[in-house]
């Protein structure tokens, strides 16, 4: 388990995805370890979001005690909702891929789709005490929502980002070996230069923009998978997480595991915003 | 006798130092002090002013019990803050590649705090004046969030100072200084509400909650703004 926790650490720190780990288009990161981490930490983040629920029953607001079970479904359906999503987009990401000619092959490119995921939960659970001490002193449901929405929002921001920095270092061509300097004896009387010796010693976190030496085209070519891949992943993640409803359990409805098929996210989209505007 | 006061000196020594970034509170001299100084700040000065609000009215000796209170919430209600908002921090400072760095920002962000509670502190004769000229709850209250609002510039200043040398470093610090601010302001509020009372109103019995349930703050200033 220490091991697992290890090889996240070092995805988060942008050991994985660095320059040099990155040669001939390899993804270094092993399924059968970050696929359980994205479904622990996507579980970590639905049992701070099933506290409202539990807290809901707990100081009495409903009487219901069928809604604790939304706790338990919370734990299942955030990570449901990020892999299910990444299953059924899966085969559609890799085909526009290769159709583009990036050089990813299938299992790096289902690797580096898991990384996201998982920086994106990882994100999100770290942001989980945050929604757990509001979840404490807040009954309205309307704030829980937006509070989800908007920490949700931050970790998907960040798996963007996390995910647009490793295609362009993927992009880059294999770089040689950087020949050893001779060592030169710093002057005494110097000043160090805290910049320039940090540099020089820090490792570049996954999400920094590093200067590849690629031509635009091949970071245009990164960027167009990139924005075909939000696309996708988000046209499709939006309707999963519709299917999934309800997440955090609306107080004035009784617990149900799944809500009837009824409609679907975009045209929900479309009657919200018809009733916003008045339109018949 | 003798043994506290030559403890208090030194106390003073020490936090007249680190308001001035001098010895072994320079930024960038961490190395050079235990780690436990400024946690110790911290409690050091935080009560004192915590006690000094906790002193409105004093007419019974149930409210002296506000005062004891108040001591004990206001360094809880800065390392609670802290500890909520920390996880998320840390996680999006590794994602940033400034996690070599973490020991710092950690000694910047409690140097904020101690030098918050130092300013606090010495703004308790101020408040405590206050209560001496007033005796209008509501005018109280807003006293002690100007109070509050000036310690927390202080504690700004403070942290920056430490912060300035790390964005030396690296230029995300300034990114997640803001994204810090942010985070303390959005949870310390809500904790702040949850910790109520501070004060105490002298129409309502002496306790350590409020005696209702707990509600959020900016559920109730939304529904102050717009109703519902």
């Amino acid at each position: 388990m220490i091991q697992w926790f290890r090889q996240l650490d070092e995805l988060l720190r942008g050991k994985i995805t660095s320059p040099d780990r990155l040669v001939e288009g390899r993804v270094e990161l092993p399924l059968r370890r970050f696929v359980p981490l994205a479904v622990l930490l996507g579980a970590t983040y639905g049992f701070f979001m099933g506290w409202y629920a539990l807290s809901l029953y707990l100081s009495k607001t409903t009487q219901d005690a069928a809604c604790c079970w939304q706790a338990v479904a919370c734990i299942i359906k955030l990570p449901a909702l990020f892999l299910l999503t990444l299953v059924v987009t899966f085969p559609s990401l890799y085909v526009f891929n290769a159709l583009v000619g990036c050089r990813l092959s299938f299992t790096a490119t289902l690797r580096l789709l898991v990384g996201a995921v998982v920086v994106n939960v990882a994100v999100a659970a770290s942001l989980g005490p945050i929604l757990g001490f509001f979840t404490l002193s807040t009954t309205s449901y309307s704030f829980m929502v937006l509070l989800n929405v908007v920490l949700l929002a931050v970790a998907g921001f960040v798996a963007l980002a996390f995910l647009l920095h490793t295609l362009c270092r993927l992009a880059a061509p294999p770089t040689p070996a950087r020949p050893v300097a001779p060592e030169v004896p710093e002057p005494v009387s110097a000043q160090p230069d805290s910049r320039a010796s940090f540099e020089l010693h820090r490792k570049p976190g996954p999400l920094e923009r590093l200067p590849t030496g690629v031509p635009e085209q091949g970071l245009g070519q990164a960027r167009t998978i990139f924005q075909v891949w939000v696309l996708i992943y988000g046209l499709v993640g939006a309707q999963m997480g519709w299917l999934l409803r309800p997440f955090v359990g609306n107080p004035n409805m009784p617990f149900e595991w799944l809500r009837s098929r009824q409609g679907n996210f975009f045209q929900a989209v479309v009657t919200h915003a018809q009733h916003l505007l008045d339109v018949p | 006798m003798i043994a506290s006061i030559s403890a208090m000196r030194a106390a003073i020594f020490q936090a007249d130092r680190f308001l001035r970034g001098a010895g072994p509170f320079a930024p960038g001299a961490s190395a050079a002090r235990p780690a436990w100084w400024l946690p110790l700040m911290v409690v050091a000065f935080g009560p004192i002013y915590g006690a000094c609000m906790g002193s409105f009215q004093l007419d019974s000796s149930d409210r002296l019990f506000l005062m004891l209170y108040g001591a004990l919430k206001v360094p809880f209600l800065l390392f609670a803050t802290t500890l909520v908002c920390l996880p998320g921090f840390f996680v999006l400072n590794t994602l940033l590649g400034l996690r070599d760095d973490f020991r710092d920002v950690l000694q910047a962000i409690v140097a904020g705090q101690a030098g918050l509670s130092i300013v606090l502190a010495s703004l308790a004769p101020l408040t405590r004046f206050w209560y001496f000229s007033s005796s209008a709850y509501r005018a109280a209250l807003l006293f002690n969030v100007a109070m509050f609002t000036v310690a927390t510039l202080a504690g700004q200043f403070v942290m920056l100072r430490y912060y300035r040398e790390l964005m030396r470093r690296h230029r995300h610090h300034r990114l997640m200084l803001g994204a810090w601010v942010i985070l303390y302001a959005f949870v310390g509020i809500q904790m702040a509400w949850m910790l109520r009372p501070f004060v105490g109103s002298p129409d309502m019995p002496v306790s350590f909650f409020r005696q209702e349930p707990f509600s959020n703050a900016y559920v109730v200033v939304a529904r102050l703004f717009f109703g519902g």
